[in-house]
């Protein structure tokens, strides 16, 4: 599925936990290990990076660390593009204050511009991070085919034991609204197709996928997207999300935050930004 | 505090019945031959208004309407709560995330499918006012307004057509959508600026503030004013009754808001709308509450409103086939023509351009409230006002079999 995952690191007291959960997804994908320090190389660092790696393991993987100075964002965003890196793993906080969206964290900015998928790590842990409980984001969008095979993939790579797929009702109080025209059985029907219709959708989608041995719910919302989906995986205790991303955002996305950018301000759990 | 006494208290409650009752007999009918129940509505009242039963039934139709004094004026209360209500649902369609994700495609062909009706209109207006009937004190105001009032497409009834071709979750049929929602949006925003240019209007405060103002509380409303309903709401959903609570503090804060716009000067029915916005994009409000928003405004308040217009003009005395030949040619053409070169334009195809075009062709709302608005304001006549709201009816009833023709078509 992957072929080289990237870790950015910055020294600081997660590094570890970090450096043993993408040691985990090395082995579990079987890729290449891509590590990126943003800052001067000094033998001091060198050293103590090279203390960790072989700590955790690492020096037995196929390993590269690549260095490099200048802007934090541009940089990494830089070595996964000339590395050719598949899966960028980042660690993130949980709450956001009012006003974030505003400021934009070097994360965030990473996880907008990078060229490759990211996984973003709520809380990373030296024993790992569980990914048992996965939920993707089905709302009819282009890139929702390829998010539901790659999040399907994901999957049975990490041995998830429940995959959830959420789609959401495009506008379903305006056309509830509309249907109120109606008569009682008629928007009953309206209401049942409706909900049919996206069940439908995510179906068709699945029947040209394998899906191994993964039990598969397809579930059915109305409202927005991103904030259901964020319900969702709070409700059901989802430990991965699964979404697509194919827009670059611009100034009026963080003026009118939605979409992802209201899932990344409140982060339910890890979450995987799939990217074509 | 004055009241309306005995007689007067049962004459309203028999308006209202009588409007609702006929509203419904005639909305029926029009589901009978699938039409929007808009379109039956306003037949509705020209049936109940003067034009038919006034001329049929006079005596009748002087006790019912002709009573005058209060219960005309608690009528007109209702009737411009209803235009409030009409405005803050209008304002809950609009979902700003459909918007940005159908992107540059949808606000050109939103942009061209009001800018060719606007010119348009205005250089008929402008040119031939006596023909027309704009008032030629304020020409240059009643034009720019007979131009928007022709450049409108009604969110809420192509949502119906829509629904009922199947089309509505294709992405022509959300691309009209959103369409349809940026022509809201950016219409009452021109609708409030040409206002306070009108000489008629009072207690404006000149045209740059009330730019400014108008766009200061459009921006102010949906990044503070959703930010402070984003931190309202679920403390709302979660302590008050459901939907008790929210339904009476939502419509609260539309009258505030609207009461607040009215007062700076702009009209009250833009802060009643921008409210809507603000609070339908709002991730809290619920699905299930707009359900219920709409059911309730659509089938009390609405029909309220779209008989009352009926009961305002007479039909049959004030009709002028010139004015509204030329309102109906010049609006159908040029709303079509406009939205279609915005489809060629953005590069959506031909077909899907020409649906485009058909689609946002569809009117029945608020070109009505604002054609009703340029009439109390004497910016147009009767005979203008009437081919507006037949230009809504016809724009409604072809809207929907003439997408059907061209999705059927090949190219």
């Amino acid at each position: 599925m992957y072929k080289k995952i990237a870790l950015a690191i910055a020294f600081s007291p997660r590094i570890e936990a970090l450096i043993a959960e993408v040691k985990r997804l090395v082995i579990l994908f079987d890729t290449e290990l891509l590590l990126i320090h943003v800052g001067t190389k000094t033998p001091e660092l060198e050293a103590k990076l090279d203390e960790m790696i072989a700590r955790h393991g690492c020096d037995k993987l196929r390993i590269k660390v690549v260095w490099k100075e200048g802007k934090p964002v541009k940089m990494i965003v830089k070595a996964c593009e000339e590395e050719n890196v598949d899966l960028l793993v980042a660690g993130a906080l949980k709450h956001e204050g009012l006003f974030k969206y505003y400021m934009g964290t070097v994360g965030r900015k990473i996880i907008r511009k990078a060229p490759c998928s990211v996984l973003t790590l709520i809380e990373p842990k030296v024993e790992t991070s569980d990914f048992s409980r996965v939920v993707i984001n089905g709302t009819q969008l282009d890139i929702t085919p390829y998010v539901i095979e790659k999040g399907l993939e994901f999957s049975k790579i990490v041995k998830a034991d429940m995959v959830s797929i959420l789609n959401e009702i495009k506008l379903y109080g305006l056309q509830m609204g509309t249907a109120s025209e109606d008569s009682e059985e008629e928007i009953a029907q309206t209401r049942r197709q409706l909900v049919q219709n996206e069940i439908d959708y995510v179906q068709k989608i699945l029947d040209h996928l394998d899906s191994g041995n993964l039990k598969i719910n397809i579930k059915v919302t109305g409202g927005k997207w991103a904030v259901e989906l964020a319900r969702f995986c709070e409700k059901t205790e989802a430990n991965l999300l699964v979404v697509g991303d194919t827009r670059k955002l611009n100034f009026f996305d963080r003026l009118f935050p939605h979409d992802l950018e209201e899932l990344l301000s409140t982060l339910p759990c890890n979450l995987l930004i799939v990217k074509k | 505090m004055e009241t309306l006494n005995h007689k007067e208290v049962i004459n309203l409650l028999l308006q209202l019945a009588a409007m609702l009752i006929i509203a419904r007999v005639f909305a029926e009918l029009a589901r009978k031959i699938k039409q929007p129940a808009v379109v039956g509505e306003i037949l509705a009242g020209i049936v109940l208004g003067p034009t038919i039963l006034g001329t049929l039934m006079p005596e009748f139709h002087t006790y019912l309407f002709g009573g005058g004094g209060n219960t005309n004026i608690a009528l007109d209360g209702f009737v411009q709560i209803s235009v409030v209500l009409l405005l803050f649902i209008a304002g809950l369609e609009v979902e700003l995330q459909i918007v940005w994700n159908q992107g540059k495609n949808a606000l050109k062909i939103a942009v061209a499918s009001m800018v060719l009706p606007i010119i348009a209109g205005f250089v008929v207006a402008y040119a031939f006012p006596e023909f027309l009937g704009v008032n030629i004190n304020d020409r240059m105001v009643a034009s720019t307004f007979f131009g928007l009032a022709i450049s409108i497409t009604a969110l809420a009834v192509v949502a119906r057509v829509l629904m009922d071709l199947n089309l509505f979750k294709t992405p022509t049929g959300l691309l009209i959508i959103a369409a349809a929602m940026i022509v809201d949006v950016l219409g009452w925003i021109v609708f409030s600026v040409i206002l306070s240019l009108s000489e008629t209007s009072s207690g404006g405060l000149g045209v740059w503030p009330t730019i400014g103002l108008t766009l200061l509380f459009t921006l102010v409303m949906l990044t503070v004013g959703k930010g402070l309903i984003n931190k309202t709401l679920p403390w709302i959903n979660k302590k008050l009754a459901w939907p008790g609570g929210l339904l009476s503090l939502s419509l609260a804060l539309c009258f505030l808001a609207a009461s607040f716009t009215e007062f700076i000067g702009i009209h009250a029915i833009f802060g009643a709308f921008i409210i809507g916005v603000a609070l339908g994009d709002s991730e809290y409000l619920t699905e299930k509450a707009k359900e219920i928003l709409h059911q309730f405004i659509n089938n009390i308040f609405a029909p309220i409103f779209f008989v009352s217009i009926g009961l305002k003009v007479n039909f049959i005395e004030s009709f002028d086939l010139g004015v509204t030949g030329v309102v109906v040619i010049v609006g159908l053409l040029t709303k079509y023509y406009g939205a279609y070169l915005g489809g060629l334009f953005a590069g959506v195809g031909r077909k899907q351009a020409i649906i485009a075009g058909f689609g946002l062709s569809t009117r029945g709302s608020m070109d009505i409230i604002l054609g009703l608005i340029a009439l109390e304001y004497g910016l147009v006549s009767d005979s203008l006002f009437i081919g507006l709201v037949i230009l809504a009816l016809i724009s409604s009833i072809a809207s929907g079999p003439l997408m059907k023709w061209a999705g059927n078509f090949k190219f």
